[in-house]
């Protein structure tokens, strides 16, 4: 009885010193979380505002307007729509070769034994440890030869021929379906590209759905070798280098709020997809490249 | 030297008649250079110069004997010349243009008036117009690397010398380049040679700098005759004065001031800025410094001039600004067209005294790529965009100041503000080509001024020497 | 040293062996770091050994058809029934033969002088030549180009070239070695009494005992092509002087042994003064940028998963948002918050040097740094402290361990333990972290004692500056070895301590 009681004052001593911190907790969090979402409600208000120049000294502007998106695609100087189209295009094809690659590179040193695989894996490793645009300048001679200078398919090249480099968190996904799948299905005579068209990849959508989202992600994003491969071709620009052309100095005050209204455009569906699937990130993540 | 070029051009008339003759006949000679065909027409050389200077009433300037580009046979001439030049790539000319981002729609208006005017169906020209590489670094980008590089490229004077060693500039064709001399004011002309040989054509006459001032804050030019004055005045007002240490373009202006050489010449660039004028330069960028955030805009900080100034003018707190012609329409339409004010640089405090402020005053060039594929093409689209009638819409247009003789004269031109104060700066103003090359903007001269800014002035003069010392070694690269 | 035995140390105890684990392990992983360094040396000599060895013994022991295939490729296994195999072996060397006759190696001699011309001496004359052996024309019009353009010898495609024909040697070398190898299995196979594998057969085990080989042939080819070739390229480019003076074709570039080299390291004042600071900054901020955002990344996720806190779906999307947004946005967008007169300087009116003054901009760097990465942390050790086994906190309750302790004793050490290879990999790329220095700062402020970079570059935004602004091609590829090396040894030495340290089957 004495017992019960003892330990339920004492629960509601904890409980209330618990209550306490959480409401610390709350605090906390709801001052991060203002400090984190500024800068992209600024994005959004100054995409919204009618005056021009780079910014205002008040936070609200005074003038609201959709003028910056209708002149986002209207613009005779800087063509966002083509951009946009150039970006989507390198992005989806460069997403479908990479994941591919790397999905074919890890499954087959996760799962496949054969001779100098470790001396593969190795040179994979020591690879990956250029940075990854040192080469540049070489890369666009030998696009160059191949007639390919400043194209979009060169772009597409550039990103997905090295993908089988990142086979490392695939790899650490395919370590961990148990091998007697395998057995079991090579009993039953099955080949091994059998094996992995039919019972590993289907077994795999977290990794898939990973590897595709990074895959998609990075070209979407990228700026460096866009800025080295396109030179003066700005109809060949993706939004990453578009975006960053409009804030040239010559260009800035007049196009701030026409970048921060490209700007939105250009993160809502990345945002979209990323919030949408961050479950399989984590996975990816914790699941491949944590347990190494 | 006159005399020799007008004779090499009727020579060169007198060949193309040779040629069309030949290729009436059907033959498709294609790519042959005129060093044999020309003397063997020697003879019929000085009848048809004649010829053409008896009808020569419509050619621009007067007396000299140049010849009228856009008549009829010459323009067969050049168009048989394109059609040769595109029979190698399928007879399909597709050519690129850089010109400064602002003046892009304006360049295209052009250049789809040029399609229009050489269209021709032998031939189809595609031109790709970008200002994607802007007037300020096309020289070194063509430099860099000329295969990549446009075939006609709009730049700023002072990149000619580095852009003729490198031999990624084609000299002006004969044919063009009497037109050019004549029409052209003297001085734009010379700065689009090398060594007496035309390089490029000449386009606008204002890459230089000198004061814009809110009318409202000083009430004539005497109230913006030296930055002290003008700085206490906006002072009192809570506005600043800008003038953009942080930028190799304008500091040199104060080293000018102090009397240092800066020379560029053969591939070599020398600045005395090691001496004790330039100690007293660097001491005068300090004075003003010490006002930096006080009254006095020093630097761009990240974003760059124009949007600075842009921004400055259009939130209320500038009210003068070093800068030149193409912010002119920011301004104006930011402070209101009536307050807009132009005038000379005012003066600096220099060693204790109050010293007119140095400037570089200079020209935007059209120049054709010496790798271009299209070299006949690509020169008659470069003289094209530098025509009097180009020049003037260009004007109109784009605020532009021409470099055009005739235009220059002409009434709405001549009484430009702008043009008046680049005219009253131009005894202060050094050319850029001769002055300046590639190594002066890859050093830290941006650097040096933004360091005496940030510190407020407050460097001492052994660290200023050492700083200007170090500068002196980059240049010499 | 188990984990659980860790866990069961006192507190004086845990930190007594951590400090001394962490100091007796330094010099083993330098020394497991140069152990494996002699191992890969020692590895591919003795392979390269081996290789010879076999090669003269299945010489010896070959019958006619193999010592025939030592010549012409697939002689072997044509005369040992392998038709199809030895048609495409004697392809490949055909294609070979032609390839270099007509290609290889012409450009393979040219390497030595990269196209550029020797006088008698045997010096390499000034690399203007590429532009005085250009031959004008004028045509009728008086214009003058360039005639004989495609025929100047260009060092970069001299370069190119000649690496491209070393790597199909290998690769033929590699064909060629194989195809002695069929021949003599294939006889081996015969003198059993078997019949050796029938074409189509051989073809069906790419689906399955060579699924290896389909797999990767297609992603190792490409990788060679645009991969590996223009690193090999880049690394032949620091011992050249390829730099804004030498741009073919208008003029070339040659040899210059390690000049690059000791430029950036000594030679050079300016250069190497410039490498010294960035070296040590970026060492700096990756550093300040790992752990800040490793720590603060798991606060704030142990803070949004603690019992009790609601809408943690909420909380959890709101920073996932600021992940999501591409970084060239929020990053480029920062630069104009805090710019000098623009964004909050404006707003509040005032002229803080967020990002215009060195040690202001290095903090700001490492704040927004902050802004952008704690998200991810967040997200992934959010991943994580669901994994941990429910029974090691009931044990430790049953012990009666508080929430505190249950923290450090538990979740603590289980994150720094299962995310050791995730630090090491954000260390690296830290080090190698484009977006964040050159959308803010763009590597500025630049002084006038650094050579063409700024106070906040790091070597790679540098490297990128040498390639883009100035050309210093040689330059760039001198830097991105020396950030190779630094993240191999980095990544061996701390991969080799975290191993030592830690027994990979606790948590696996």
């Amino acid at each position: 009885m004495t017992n019960t009681q003892q330990s339920s004052n004492m629960q509601t001593g904890y409980a209330a010193r618990r209550r306490a911190i959480n409401i610390v907790v709350y605090v906390i969090l709801a001052v991060m979380v203002v400090i984190w979402i500024f800068p992209i409600i600024w994005l959004i208000i100054q995409s919204l505002r009618g005056e021009e120049g780079i910014s205002t000294s008040y936070f609200f502007p005074h003038e609201w307007t959709f003028n910056n998106y209708i002149r986002l695609f209207n613009d005779d100087r800087f063509p966002y729509g083509r951009w946009l189209l150039n970006t989507l295009v390198v992005a989806v094809f460069s997403c479908i070769i990479s994941t591919l690659f790397i999905l074919m590179v890890s499954y087959a040193f996760s799962r496949l034994r054969f001779k100098s695989r470790k001396t593969f894996l190795n040179l994979g490793l020591i690879l990956g440890m250029f940075p990854g645009f040192m080469s540049m300048a070489a890369t666009y001679s030998i696009m160059e030869l191949f007639g390919l200078k400043q194209s979009l398919v060169a772009l597409v090249i550039v990103y997905s021929a090295g993908a089988g480099l990142g086979y490392q968190v695939a790899k650490g996904f395919f370590d961990t379906i148990p091998r007697s799948l395998d057995e079991a299905a090579k009993i039953d005579g099955a080949t091994r590209s059998q094996i992995f068209w039919q019972i590993i990849l289907p077994l795999s959508k977290p990794i898939i759905v990973y590897t595709a989202l990074t895959t998609f992600i990075g070209p979407w994003t990228d700026y460096i070798f866009v800025s080295y491969f396109m030179k003066d071709n700005s109809d060949n620009y993706t939004v990453a280098l578009g975006l960053y052309s409009m804030l040239g100095n010559q260009t800035m005050s007049e196009y701030f709020t026409v970048f921060c209204a490209g700007a939105v455009v250009i993160a809502i569906p990345i945002t979209i997809l990323f919030v949408v699937m961050q479950r399989f990130y984590v996975e990816g993540v914790t699941g491949g490249a944590v347990k190494g | 030297m006159a005399s020799n070029s007008k004779k090499a051009v009727a020579l060169v008339l007198a060949a193309m008649m040779a040629a069309t003759a030949l290729a009436g006949c059907g033959s498709s000679n294609s790519g042959g250079s005129t060093q044999s065909t020309a003397p063997s027409t020697d003879a019929s050389a000085d009848a048809s110069a004649d010829s053409n200077a008896s009808g020569g009433g419509s050619s621009a300037a007067g007396g000299a004997a140049t010849v009228d580009v856009d008549s009829e046979d010459v323009q067969k001439q050049i168009k048989d010349a394109i059609a040769q030049e595109a029979e190698a790539t399928g007879n399909k000319i597709s050519m690129t243009l850089w010109c400064s981002g602002d003046d892009l729609t304006f360049e295209k208006s052009l250049v789809e008036k040029f399609k229009e005017k050489y269209a021709d169906s032998r031939y189809k020209i595609t031109i790709r117009v970008t200002g994607a590489i802007g007037e300020d670094n096309a020289g070194g980008k063509i430099i860099e690397s000329p295969k990549d590089g446009a075939d006609v490229f709009n730049f700023a004077d002072d990149q000619l010398s580095s852009l003729v060693e490198a031999k990624a500039i084609a000299k002006v064709a004969d044919l063009f380049n009497e037109n050019v001399k004549a029409n052209n004011s003297e001085d734009s002309v010379a700065v689009c040679s090398y060594d007496g040989t035309p390089y490029a054509f000449p386009k606008t006459s204002d890459n230089g700098y000198f004061l814009y001032y809110d009318k409202r804050v000083y009430k004539d030019e005497k109230a913006v005759a030296s930055f002290d004055e003008m700085i206490k005045t906006a002072k009192a007002a809570n506005k600043n004065v800008y003038f953009n240490l942080g930028n190799g373009w304008y500091s040199t202006g104060v080293f000018f001031t102090a009397g240092c050489t800066v020379e560029y010449k053969d591939g070599k660039q020398t600045a005395t800025y090691d001496t004790k004028e330039g100690l007293s330069a660097a001491k005068a960028m300090c004075h003003l410094a010490e006002n930096a955030g006080n009254g006095f805009v020093g630097s761009a900080g990240s974003s760059g001039d124009n949007a600075t100034v842009q921004q400055g003018f259009s939130d209320g707190s500038y009210a003068a600004a070093v800068i030149g012609t193409w912010m002119a329409p920011a301004i104006k339409k930011a402070i209101g067209d009536e307050n807009v004010g132009a005038a000379k640089l005012p003066t600096i405090l220099m060693d204790g005294e109050q010293k007119q402020l140095h400037s570089f005053g200079g020209y935007k060039i059209i120049g054709v790529n010496s790798f271009s594929k299209y070299p006949t093409t690509a020169q008659a689209l470069a003289y094209f965009l530098s025509t009097k009638d180009s020049q003037v819409e260009r004007y109109k247009t784009r605020g532009l100041i021409p470099t055009n003789s005739e235009a220059l004269a002409s009434d709405d031109i001549k009484n430009d503000p702008a043009l008046k104060a680049i005219e009253a700066q131009k005894p202060y103003a050094h050319p850029q080509g001769s002055s300046v090359g590639g190594k002066y903007w890859a050093s830290n001269i941006a650097g040096f001024g933004n360091e005496i800014v940030t510190a407020k002035g407050k460097i001492s003069d052994a660290d200023l020497e050492k700083k200007l010392k170090d500068l002196v070694t980059q240049f010499a690269g | 040293m188990d984990f659980l035995d860790y866990v069961q140390m006192t507190k004086g105890q845990r930190i007594a062996y951590r400090i001394k684990s962490f100091f007796t392990g330094i010099p083993r992983a330098i020394g497991n770091f140069f152990k494996i360094v002699v191992y890969f040396i020692k590895t591919f000599f003795v392979a390269i050994g081996n290789g010879f060895k076999n090669y003269g013994r299945r010489f010896s022991k070959g019958d006619a058809g193999t010592k025939l295939s030592y010549i012409i490729m697939g002689a072997g296994s044509m005369m040992h029934k392998q038709i199809g195999k030895g048609l495409i072996f004697l392809a490949s060397e055909i294609a070979y033969i032609y390839f270099m006759a007509t290609f290889g190696i012409s450009y393979l001699s040219k390497m030595y002088s990269v196209g550029v011309q020797i006088d008698e001496a045997g010096n390499m004359v000034d690399g203007v030549i590429g532009r005085e052996r250009a031959m004008y024309t004028k045509n009728l019009l008086g214009v003058e180009s360039i005639s004989n353009l495609d025929t100047l010898d260009n060092s970069n495609q001299v370069l190119l070239f000649a690496v491209m024909t070393i790597i199909i040697t290998i690769a033929f070398i590699a064909i060629y070695v194989a195809n002695t190898k069929s021949a003599y299995a294939s006889q081996q196979t015969i003198s059993e009494g078997k019949t050796p594998l029938n074409f189509f057969y051989e073809m069906k085990m790419f689906l399955d005992e060579r699924f290896h080989v389909t797999l990767l042939t297609l992603p190792v080819v490409l990788l060679m092509l645009f991969t590996v070739l223009p690193i090999i390229f880049t690394i032949f480019m620091a011992f050249t002087n390829y730099d804004k003076e030498h741009q073919p074709p208008g003029s070339l570039y040659w040899w210059v042994g390690f000049n690059n080299f000791a430029d950036v390291f000594y030679a050079n004042p300016m250069k190497s003064e410039t490498f010294g600071k960035i070296l040590v900054w970026t060492i700096v901020w990756a550093i300040f940028a790992t752990f800040t955002n490793y720590i603060l990344g798991i606060v704030l996720a142990l803070l949004i998963n603690k019992k009790g806190i609601k809408f943690k779906g909420f909380w959890r999307t709101m920073f996932v948002i600021t992940a999501a947004v591409p970084q060239f946005v929020t990053l480029l967008l920062m630069r104009l918050l805090l710019g000098d007169n623009t964004g909050l300087n404006a707003m509040l009116g005032t002229q803080y040097p967020f990002l215009s003054d060195a040690t202001w901009a290095r903090i700001t760097i490492i704040i927004v740094n902050m802004w952008v990465g704690i998200p991810y942390t967040m997200l992934i050790s959010s991943g994580l402290l669901m994994n941990i086994p429910e029974d090691l906190y009931e044990s430790a309750r049953i012990d009666g361990a508080n929430a505190f302790q249950q923290f450090t004793k538990i979740t603590f050490p289980y994150i720094l333990f299962v995310t050791t290879p995730y630090l090491i990999t954000t260390f690296v790329g830290n080090i190698n972290n484009f977006n964040v220095i050159y959308f803010l700062t763009g590597g500025g402020p630049s002084p006038s004692n650094y050579y063409q970079a700024g106070q906040t570059d790091l070597l790679v935004t540098w490297l990128y500056k040498l390639t883009i602004n100035s050309s210093d091609f040689n330059l760039a590829a001198v830097i991105g070895i020396i950030v190779f090396v630094i993240c191999a040894v980095g990544s061996l030495i701390t991969f080799n301590m975290s191993k030592a340290s830690k027994n990979e089957e606790e948590f696996s």
